[in-house]
């Protein structure tokens, strides 16, 4: 029983928390886009390959990993913010606000993921560990890389929060999502607030790209497969909740990790998707109220 | 005022169009039967087919509102439908067709429940869940060939009262799968005539206000959503009679976000414009296709100018021509 609990649940949980953190990472710059411009971001995915394919540039360049975990999102802010001021501005204001821009966020993704192939080709590529070798918890060896990233995505995680909910920018980003006329009144630009914010999602999506590439590879559609997830964790965790992205993220990666051990874990996405149809069937909110409600 | 001549403008432009598309299959049925081609029209057979996948999804995004992120599920289940039909039960294109058309009613009828549970950007997420449990359950399952998808699906036999015509004919093929996909067409055009029509279009511009006046909005959007289920798994149904095989891929979100664009580029919610954005999004990825594997940047930029500056894509392009044409007329009696 011991045993068991030790060599087959205690690694599974571990490798499902080292998903989940990875998702939640994704599922964030989601929510927070989502929670404040009511986007559905479909290009969120190429914007994590973004961060892999420019960190894989500059390490090609011999710019050392950690300097690029802090040059990548100061370079893709700037691109965020520019995409949402010159493409997602031009069809805000429309009627369908929701189609229109979930459609153009998807004609994003589409070019951007040409843009990939053409520049660095269609073929996987590695990106080095850059913390070799590995440790033993309870008798099981996992890589040191994964368990760094664990407690580093943790920090982002919380730092992303503190943001919101602790500094005057994340009080001006709440009001703005509470009420954007009452917060214009109050004379702030809410415009910036939103080029700003969409910045700030694509910045933490490209950095969880590079913080993932080491472990996985990097090519043109790696964006998918977790974007599948990270919109599954958006959804039933509430669309534009903090909080629920988290949790729904430890549940739902918990969830494909264990029933793994059950089931054929090819059917682990179905479930996770049943349990997405499921929640918008009976909550279509979510678990947890949007960016507005504290 | 400003309305009806619009109005009038919007359904001359639909009308020329209708009759420009007609003409080209006819002239490119001629031509191809005498000059014995086989690429143009086997390709223009594909266009239809997926034509027929992107007017289901206007149906639900142009005249309902809706936005489907998941129609692949009704086309790729009428194609496994059909090639397990024609398959194992026998090989009749009129059998298989029916039975797709019910399965799939069935199958609509039971998914509304699910998805028209939520609205707006909700409803594009649910389609797409559901599109999704429903390719990831094909690909593991054996019994439907897994990811290797299902291959061998026998060419068809056609009774007509001038002998037997055979579907490996391409040119038999592109009239059969003309008249199937004229069909389904001509009867969402005579639906939108109809007092459900006009619902439809109720829902799409107010549903709350719909209400007030007494129209409980609930039925009318069910049958929009099963009555698109039949048109995808229809036009599916022919899939596998072009190409003799089926495969996952067929479910997959590039199929249901390619039918997206289609509508988009043609023209939301003209019916028509779809059947255009087929014909033209076909053409266009066989023939860049051949100079570089790198067309979807090009398609991709379109698709994001239109969706910026032109929401009716190409049928509204030429609505909003024949309307500076008549602008300064004397307005008409309607």
């Amino acid at each position: 029983m011991i045993e068991a609990l030790q060599f087959v649940y205690a690694p599974q949980i571990i490798n499902g928390l080292s998903i989940g953190i990875a998702v939640i990472l994704m599922a964030l710059g989601l929510t927070i886009i989502f929670g404040l411009l009511d986007v559905i971001n479909m290009s969120h995915g190429e914007f994590y390959a973004a961060g892999a394919f420019v960190g894989l540039t500059l390490l090609g360049l011999g710019i050392p990993f950690w300097l690029c975990v802090a040059i990548i999102p100061l370079l893709m802010f700037p691109i965020g913010m520019a995409t949402e001021r010159f493409l997602i501005q031009r069809v805000f204001n429309s009627k369908d606000r929701h189609i229109l821009t979930l459609l153009l966020t998807f004609g994003i993704a589409i070019v951007l993921e040409d843009v990939y192939k053409i520049v660095w080709g269609a073929n996987p590529l590695r990106i080095e560990v850059p913390i070799p070798g590995a440790t033993e918890i309870l008798g099981v060896f996992f890589p040191n890389y994964r368990i760094f990233l664990m407690g580093f995505g943790a920090l982002i995680i919380f730092s992303v929060w503190a943001l919101i909910y602790k500094t005057s920018l994340g009080s001006v980003i709440r009001a703005s999502a509470y009420d954007r006329h009452m917060t214009a009144s109050l004379g702030i630009r809410v415009t910036r607030i939103y080029a700003i914010t969409f910045g700030l999602g694509v910045a933490l999506a490209a950095l969880s790209g590079l913080l993932l590439a080491p472990i996985y590879s990097v090519f043109p559609t790696m964006g998918r497969d977790f974007i599948l997830l990270a919109f599954t964790v958006v959804i039933v965790g509430g669309l534009g909740s903090i909080k629920g992205a988290v949790v729904a993220g430890l549940a739902l990666t918990q969830l494909q990790a264990l029933s793994a051990l059950y089931i054929s874990p090819v059917w682990s996405d179905p479930l996770v998707f049943t349990v997405m149809v499921i929640v918008l069937m009976f909550k279509p909110s979510g678990l947890y109220g949007g960016l507005k409600n504290g | 005022m400003g309305g009806s001549k619009m109005d009038n403008a919007a359904r001359r432009a639909i009308r020329i169009t209708e009759i420009t598309l007609l003409l080209s299959a006819l002239a490119l049925f001629i031509v191809g039967t005498i000059s014995g081609d086989t690429f143009y029209l086997r390709l223009a057979t594909e266009a239809l087919i997926f034509g027929g996948l992107a007017l289901s999804v206007d149906l639900l995004l142009g005249i309902v509102g809706l936005l489907s992120l998941g129609q692949a599920l009704y086309f790729g289940f009428g194609a496994y439908l059909s090639a397990v039909v024609l398959k194992e039960v026998a090989p009749s294109l009129a059998l298989s067709l029916l039975i797709v058309a019910l399965a799939s009613a069935a199958l609509g009828y039971l998914a509304s429940f699910i998805a028209l549970r939520s609205k707006g950007v909700y409803f594009a997420l649910i389609t797409f869940g559901l599109a999704q449990i429903m390719a990831k359950a094909v690909y593991n399952t054996r019994e439907l060939g897994a990811s290797d998808g299902l291959i061998g699906v026998p060419v068809l036999q056609l009774w007509t009262p001038f002998g037997p015509l055979d579907t490996a004919n391409p040119g038999v093929l592109f009239a059969i799968t003309l008249f199937i996909i004229g069909a389904l067409y001509a009867v969402l055009r005579y639906l939108l005539t109809t007092p459900m029509g006009q619902i439809w279009r109720g829902v799409q511009s107010n549903e709350h206000r719909l209400e007030f006046i007494g129209v409980d909005p609930r039925g009318p959007k069910r049958f929009a959503f099963v009555i698109a289920a039949i048109v995808a798994a229809v036009s599916g149904a022919l899939y596998p009679v072009l190409r003799g095989f089926v495969s996952p891929e067929l479910l997959y979100f590039a199929v249901s976000g390619n039918a997206v664009i289609t509508v988009i580029l043609g023209g939301v919610g003209t019916l028509i414009g779809p059947i255009v954005g087929a014909v033209l999004l076909t053409l266009f990825k066989s023939v860049v296709g051949t100079f570089t594997a790198h067309h979807h940047i090009i398609v991709g930029i379109i698709f994001v100018i239109v969706v910026i500056n032109a929401p009716k894509g190409l049928v509204g392009f030429l609505v909003g021509r024949l309307n500076r044409k008549s602008e300064g007329a004397p307005h008409g009696h309607d």
